[in-house]
């Protein structure tokens, strides 16, 4: 028999090693360990694998134009279709081993791990990242259970959505820049290259020409340049800018319909998106106005002060020299000169405290009759004299003021106990000055001066001549009578 | 031991092409391999798909198998080599 002369060929040791062979092979088939056999079939061997019905999946994963891999349940990469090794910029059957999970960082590792337990169940999505050469992508993974014919594991479908999410991105992204600009206090216009007006502000709009977007800039906002006038335009600055030249903080006014901007100060910076092409440029304006106008009020006052101080230094030097010609002591010209003096200061002093604004008749008399009054109360009156005059009137009438206390105190009304004083407003006139009068009565019997002073010069030409204005000086025997016509354009009657 | 420790193990893994199977087995050797027989072995892998004639030398008829060459006795260890402690035990190499 065969069978005994093939034994009798063998020794034990072999057979027994036979024996084991054919057990072993036996087994593995059983328990599902080998997928493909050898069959002989004349002088060559074929091999034949057990895959069945599931090989066909690679042909079918071939062919899709999605990236696709397969994966056995132990969540080991069985076979990576071309498409997906494009995906990922690798060669044909570059993705074998470990190599797919190799791309991944820790993170995305686990990700992708979960979804290959959980797709031996049911079908999954995940999301992961993967750095493709220096381009970080995003892929959406959907997994599958897949039977092999021996087994059974997982198909993985690897979608890019990298653009999706780069559009999605760049969405919020335009939402986000908006709603910036809309929040920004500053007015901010957008020009793209040509100069025309593309985004604008509700801070902005408030000081642009109607429907500004589409508009050329200098036509969007009428704005002057103070240092350059001719030399520049609004158009000047978004060129420079859409140049790559950053302009900042230029002054100029601005021809607005809103009431409370006139000033502006304006930077423009070129507007780069991606890369090094500048797209155009933004340009910022920050209301000046306010600090503008402080600044010309504050101009004015120095203007003003100066031609104050300046008048104020001629009228002392006036006085001076008329004081000195009219009285025959030093002693005698020490008390007039620095009454005088005295009394323009006094309402110099009003006058800076009421901002050289809004000071009335009364408090110009009361500083002058103020070291009289408590000593003569109820002797002096006054009567309608809540008048406001302007600055230079008020000084005027400091001086008369003065120098009519300082006779009425030396030989009039003040000078004794039963003497009188009453101030009162007698009204306009017909060219539209003010009519006062003082008037000292119960003083001494009144003789009119055989020369005239300094003082009575003083009087009658401190508030000018004329119709318009001037004092009028009356000797009267009852006391002095004095009608003051203050010119229409120095005070405030209301 | 038997086996001189110095003569490096000679394997043949007999596969076919990428089956499930062949790539769990080259997997599972290469696994063994680093962690029982650092630096001691020498592997070579046969792709039958290939070149089915090379099966006759060892007269291979199921796939994966691992043929342990040397040092002699020759082993055969069919299957794909999923269970470690089995494939040191054919090796004789189980610590």
């Amino acid at each position: 028999m065969t069978v005994v002369s093939l034994a009798s060929a063998l020794t034990r040791d072999e057979l027994e090693a036979r024996l084991y062979e054919a057990e072993e092979t036996l087994r593995a088939i059983r328990e599902g360990e080998i997928d493909a056999v050898v069959i002989k079939g004349g002088a060559t061997e074929q091999v034949f694998t057990l895959e069945g019905d599931g090989h066909s999946y690679r042909t079918f994963m071939e062919a899709m134009d999605i990236g696709a891999a397969a994966f056995d349940a132990d969540g080991q990469l069985l076979y990576a279709n071309q498409a997906l090794c494009n995906l990922l910029g690798r060669p044909a059957g570059g993705l074998s081993g470990q190599a797919l999970h190799g791309m991944l960082d820790a993170v995305n590792q686990t990700t992708f791990r979960r979804l290959l337990a959980q797709a031996l169940k049911e079908r999954q999505s995940s999301e992961i990242h993967v750095r493709v050469g220096d381009i970080e992508r995003s892929f959406l993974l959907t997994g599958a259970p897949i039977d092999f014919g021996i087994g059974s594991g997982v198909a993985i479908t690897f979608t890019d959505i990298s653009e999706r999410e780069q559009t999605a991105a760049a969405r919020e992204s335009e939402r986000l820049a908006r709603s910036v600009l809309a929040s920004a206090n500053e007015a901010v216009i957008v020009c793209d290259r040509s100069g025309m007006v593309t985004h604008i502000n509700a801070a902005a709009e408030r000081i642009c020409a109607e429907g500004p977007i589409g508009k050329r800039f200098e036509e969007a906002i009428a704005l002057t340049f103070a240092d350059a006038s001719e030399l520049m335009s609004g158009g000047d600055i978004v060129a420079m800018a859409v140049g790559g030249t950053p302009v900042q903080g230029l002054e100029a006014a601005v021809k607005t319909s809103a009431v409370d901007v006139t000033d502006v100060m304006i930077s423009a910076a070129p507007l780069v998106v991606s890369g090094d092409r500048t797209q155009g440029c933004v340009v910022t304006l920050i209301n000046l106005s306010q600090r503008k106008a402080a600044e010309r009020r504050q101009a004015l006052l120095m203007g003003e002060l100066d031609h104050r101080v300046k008048n104020t230094l001629a009228m002392v030097l006036a006085i001076s020299a008329r004081t000195a010609s009219h009285e025959r002591t030093i002693e005698d010209f020490q008390k007039s000169f620095s009454g005088r003096i005295q009394a323009l200061a006094a309402t110099h002093t009003l006058l800076s405290n009421a901002s050289w604004e809004n000071l009335q008749i009364k408090d110009v008399l009361s500083v002058e009759l103020a070291p009289y009054a408590t000593l003569s109360s109820g002797r002096i009156t006054m009567e309608g004299l809540d008048v406001s005059v302007d600055s230079k009137t008020a000084v005027s009438l400091g001086l008369v003021f003065h120098e009519l206390t300082t006779n009425a105190v030396k030989y009039g009304a003040l000078s004794t106990r039963a003497g009188k004083l009453s101030v009162r407003r007698i009204g306009l006139v017909d060219d539209g000055a003010l009519q006062i009068e003082w008037e000292e009565r119960d003083g001494p019997m009144v003789t009119p001066p055989t020369t005239s002073g300094f003082g009575q010069t003083l009087i009658s030409r401190s508030l000018g001549s004329g119709a318009n204005g001037g004092t009028k000086l009356e000797f009267r025997p009852t006391g002095v009578v004095c009608q003051i016509l203050i010119p229409k354009y120095g005070h405030f009657h209301s | 031991m038997a086996e001189d420790s110095k003569e490096p193990v000679k394997l043949v893994l007999y596969v076919a092409g990428e089956t499930p199977k062949s790539l769990a087995a080259i997997r599972n050797l290469e696994k063994i391999c680093s962690e029982h027989l650092a630096g001691k072995y020498k592997v070579e892998v046969v792709d039958l798909k290939k070149q089915p004639q090379l099966a006759r030398e060892h007269g291979i008829v199921a796939i994966p198998t691992l043929v342990k060459e040397l040092p002699v006795p020759i082993r055969k260890i069919i299957g794909d080599l999923s269970d470690t402690q089995k494939v040191l035990v054919h090796l004789s190499v189980e610590e």
